[in-house]
C-alpha cells in the first residue's frame, strides 16, 4: 500500500502543476466573469430602454399609446421629425435609442371612427447575442401592451358597461404540463426553456471532464516514454497493476477536481444568465415560483439523483481512463497524444451531439442500438432519464460502463506487463514483410 | 545472502524472438557474487535485449533467468527486489528535485522508512552532487543526470546491478570517478552485469567478458584470456574479430 501511495504521490505531482492548472483556472474564471458581466449588463439595460416616439397625431389615443409604452417599461423620448427608412438611423442616434415608434396623423380620429390603424416601428440590430437584443424583445412586448391598452380605451368609449379587462383579455388560459406522473400548472414552453437552460451545461461539463481525464493519462504514459523513465519504472519492485492504477487514480482525482471547478464556474455563469433573463432582483418571486413548479414536476435533481449522475460520470471517467492509458501506450512522445486519443473523442462526440439535438428514441432501431452500445452515451442521457424517472436505464448504463471498464483495464494491465508497453507503436502501412 | 559458490545470476539457454528476427539466440552465462561481468559486441548483437530480459522488462521467448534462486519469468516481482537497472538511455522526472527523486526510488524499493533513508544517504554520497541535489532535475546537464541515475541504481545495494553503458555521455574525469565507484561496490559484494562500447572501460572494470554477436556468445573469459585466444593486443582487436565472425554467422 505504501508503494502505491508513493507512486500516486509522484503521479499527482506530475499532473498538478502550473501548466495543467492554469487552463482550467482560466476557464472557471471566464465563466464566472461572463456570468457577472451578463447580469450587470442587463441591470444597466433594464434601467433605460429608450424608445424614440414620433407622435404625428397628438390625439387622446396617441397619448394612450405613449403611456402604454411607458407602462411596458420603456422610456419614451419624443421626436419631432418624420421617421422613414432613410431618416431612422439619424433619429435613433439623436434620441440615443435603438428602437423607434411612429404614430401616424389622424390616428385617434380614425380609430374612433372604427378604422384599423398602423403604428410603424424601427429596431436597430447591433449584434446577434441574446443579451444584446433585449431592446428589441422589449419593443415586441410593449407593442402587445399598446394594442390591448388602446383596445380598452376604445371599448371604454363604446361600451362603458363592459369592464376594460374583458376587452383586453376576455379568455384566461390555464396551461397544465405533465412530465411522467407529475402534473403542474405552468406553460409547457416555459418549462422546456427552463429545463434546457438548467441542463445544457451538464453535457458540456461531462464532455470536458472525460476528455480532460483521458488526455491527462495518455500524456502521463507518453511523458514516461519521451523522458525515458518508463524503462526504469518497469524494473522497480512494484506490481504493474500498481503502476497502471496509480496513474488512473491520479488522473481520475484531478479530473473530478476539474469537474467540480467547471461545475462551479458554469453554475455561476448560469446564475448570471438566469438573473439577466428574469430581469434582476424584482422577479425573485417569479424565480421561486418557477422553482416550485419544477419541483412539483420532478424536474429538479434530488440527492440520490445527483448520486446516480455522479456514479454514471465516474464510470465514464474510469472507462475513458482505461481506454486512454492503452492509447497512450502507443505514443512515442507527448506530441502524438492528441492524435492517439482521437478515437476516444469520436466515441464521445457522437452521443454528445446526438443527445444535444434529438431524442434517441426517434432514431431507427439499428442506429439507436449502435449509439447505446457506446459506453459514453450513458452520461449524456442520464439527466433526462432521471427527470423522467427511468431509473432502470440509468443503473443499466452504470453497469454497462463498468463492464467495459473491466475489459479495458484488464487489457491495460496486460499491455503493461508484456513487452508491448516498450515495443508498441503506430506504424500504419509501414509493416515489415 | 548468497550461498558460497552459488552464482548470483544464472542465464540458461536464453532466447528472444521478434517475429522472424532472433535477437538473442540461446545464450548461457553466470555472474558470481562481487563479480563484474561484461557483455560486449557490435550494435544489434543482442546486448540490450539480454539486459532488458534480466531486468524483467522484456519476457524471454525461452530459457531461464535466475537471480539468487528467483525466477525472472515466473516471479518477476521478487526478481526485481534483487536487481537494479540503469538503461542506456534513461531520464528522470524533470519536475522533481534530485533528492526527491532519490527519495521516491528508495520509497519504492523499501517499505521500511529507515532502510529507505539509508539508501538515500548512499545515493547522496555516490552521486557526489552535493548541494545541487536540491535543484530540480529539469536544470540538470546530461552528465549530472547520468551520475544521479547511477547513484540511484546502486544506492539500493542490489545483489545485481545491471548497467547499460554506465558512463555514456560523461567526461573523462567523471567517468573515471564512476568506474572507481562501481569497482568499490563490487569489492563490497555487489555483482554487476555490464554492457559498454568503451573497451578501455571494459578492460579496466570487468572480471570476465562475454563477446556477443548476432545473438550468440562467441567467447567468454577474463580480458587477458580473450586477448590471448584471439592473439590480440587489446580488447578492441578482439571485438573487431568477433564482430566479423558475427557477420559470417548471419550470412
Amino acid at each position: 500500500m505504501r508503494r502505491f501511495l508513493v507512486l500516486l504521490k509522484k503521479e499527482l505531482g506530475e499532473l498538478i502543476n502550473l501548466q495543467t492548472l492554469l487552463p482550467f483556472a482560466v476557464v472557471v474564471l471566464m465563466f464566472m466573469g461572463l456570468g457577472q458581466t451578463l447580469s450587470s449588463v442587463n441591470a444597466e439595460a433594464d434601467a433605460s430602454v429608450v424608445v424614440a416616439v414620433a407622435d404625428r397625431d397628438g390625439g387622446v389615443l396617441a397619448g394612450v399609446v405613449t403611456a402604454a409604452l411607458e407602462q411596458a417599461g420603456l422610456e419614451p423620448v419624443a421626436v419631432t421629425s418624420t421617421i422613414d427608412d432613410s431618416t431612422a438611423a439619424d433619429i435613433l442616434d439623436e434620441a440615443g435609442a435603438d428602437i423607434a415608434v411612429e404614430i401616424p396623423e389622424g390616428f385617434s380620429a380614425a380609430l374612433a371612427a372604427g378604422e384599423q390603424q398602423h403604428v410603424e416601428s424601427w429596431a436597430r440590430v447591433r449584434n446577434f447575442s441574446i443579451v444584446g437584443n433585449q431592446d428589441i424583445a422589449a419593443l415586441g412586448t410593449a407593442l402587445e401592451v399598446v394594442n390591448s391598452t388602446v383596445a380598452a380605451a376604445i371599448g371604454a368609449e363604446a361600451a362603458p358597461d363592459v369592464p376594460p379587462v374583458m376587452l383586453q383579455r376576455p379568455v384566461i388560459t390555464s396551461e397544465h404540463v405533465m412530465v411522467g406522473d407529475n402534473t403542474a400548472e405552468a406553460s409547457a414552453s416555459a418549462v422546456m426553456g427552463f429545463v434546457s437552460q438548467q441542463t445544457m451545461f451538464i453535457p458540456i461539463v461531462l464532455f470536458l471532464v472525460i476528455v480532460f481525464a483521458a488526455q491527462m493519462i495518455a500524456t502521463a504514459v507518453a511523458t514516461e516514454k519521451e523522458n525515458k523513465t518508463l524503462e526504469t519504472l518497469l524494473s522497480y519492485p512494484v506490481s504493474r497493476t500498481s503502476i497502471v492504477t496509480s496513474k488512473m487514480v491520479a488522473a481520475g482525482l484531478v479530473a473530478l477536481l476539474a469537474a467540480g471547478a467547471y461545475m462551479f464556474g458554469m453554475s455561476e455563469y448560469m446564475n448570471g444568465i438566469e438573473s439577466s433573463f428574469s430581469g434582476g432582483p424584482g422577479s425573485e418571486a417569479a424565480l421561486q415560483a418557477s422553482d416550485a413548479v419544477m419541483r412539483q414536476l420532478g424536474l429538479t435533481f434530488s440527492t440520490s439523483d445527483y448520486l446516480m449522475l455522479g456514479l454514471t460520470l465516474f464510470a465514464s471517467i474510469l472507462t475513458a481512463l482505461a481506454i486512454a492509458i492503452i492509447l497512450g501506450a502507443f505514443a512515442e512522445n507527448v506530441k502524438s497524444v492528441g492524435t492517439l486519443i482521437m478515437p476516444l473523442m469520436v466515441l464521445l462526440l457522437i452521443p454528445y451531439f446526438l443527445t444535444m439535438f434529438l431524442d434517441l428514441s426517434v432514431l431507427p432501431d439499428a442506429a439507436r442500438y449502435a449509439v447505446l452500445a457506446i459506453p459514453f452515451t450513458y452520461p449524456f442521457i442520464t439527466g433526462p432519464n432521471l427527470f423522467l424517472g427511468n431509473y432502470g436505464i440509468v443503473w443499466w448504463g452504470i453497469g454497462y460502463q463498468l463492464v467495459w471498464f473491466a475489459i479495458f483495464v484488464t487489457m491495460a494491465a496486460r499491455v503493461f506487463s508484456s513487452d508491448r508497453i516498450l515495443t508498441m507503436k503506430l506504424s500504419w502501412g509501414r509493416k515489415k514483410k | 545472502m548468497t550461498p558460497a559458490g552459488q552464482p548470483v545470476l544464472q542465464v540458461l539457454a536464453l532466447t528472444k524472438r521478434y517475429g522472424d528476427l532472433e535477437a538473442v539466440a540461446g545464450i548461457d552465462f553466470e555472474v558470481a557474487a562481487g563479480e563484474i561481468f561484461a557483455l560486449i559486441g557490435p550494435n544489434g548483437a543482442g546486448k540490450t535485449t539480454t539486459l532488458r530480459m534480466v531486468a524483467t522488462i522484456l519476457k524471454p521467448t525461452s530459457g531461464e533467468i535466475l537471480a539468487n534462486g528467483c525466477d525472472a519469468v515466473a516471479d518477476p516481482d521478487r526478481m526485481r527486489q534483487q536487481i537494479s537497472y540503469l538503461p542506456e538511455e534513461a531520464g528522470a522526472y524533470k519536475n522533481l528535485k534530485a533528492i526527491d527523486y532519490l527519495r521516491f526510488v528508495a520509497d519504492i524499493f523499501f517499505e521500511d522508512r529507515e532502510r529507505a533513508a539509508r539508501a538515500v544517504a548512499v545515493g547522496r554520497e555516490v552521486s557526489g552532487l552535493g548541494d545541487r541535489l536540491d535543484d530540480k532535475l529539469g536544470s540538470y546537464s546530461k552528465g549530472m543526470t547520468r551520475k544521479l541515475l547511477l547513484a540511484r541504481t546502486v544506492m539500493t545495494e542490489p545483489a545485481l546491478a545491471i548497467l547499460d553503458e554506465p558512463t555514456s555521455g560523461l567526461d573523462v574525469i567523471n567517468a573515471i570517478e564512476l568506474r572507481e565507484r562501481i569497482k568499490q561496490m563490487a569489492r563490497d559484494g555487489m555483482s554487476v552485469l555490464l554492457s559498454s562500447h568503451n573497451m578501455l572501460e571494459i578492460e579496466y572494470l570487468s572480471d570476465r567478458v562475454a563477446m556477443i554477436a548476432a545473438g550468440r556468445i562467441h567467447a567468454t573469459g577474463t580480458p587477458a584470456e580473450l586477448k590471448e585466444r584471439y592473439s590480440a593486443e587489446n580488447l578492441e582487436q578482439v571485438f573487431a574479430q568477433v564482430a566479423r565472425d558475427g557477420k559470417e554467422v548471419v550470412r
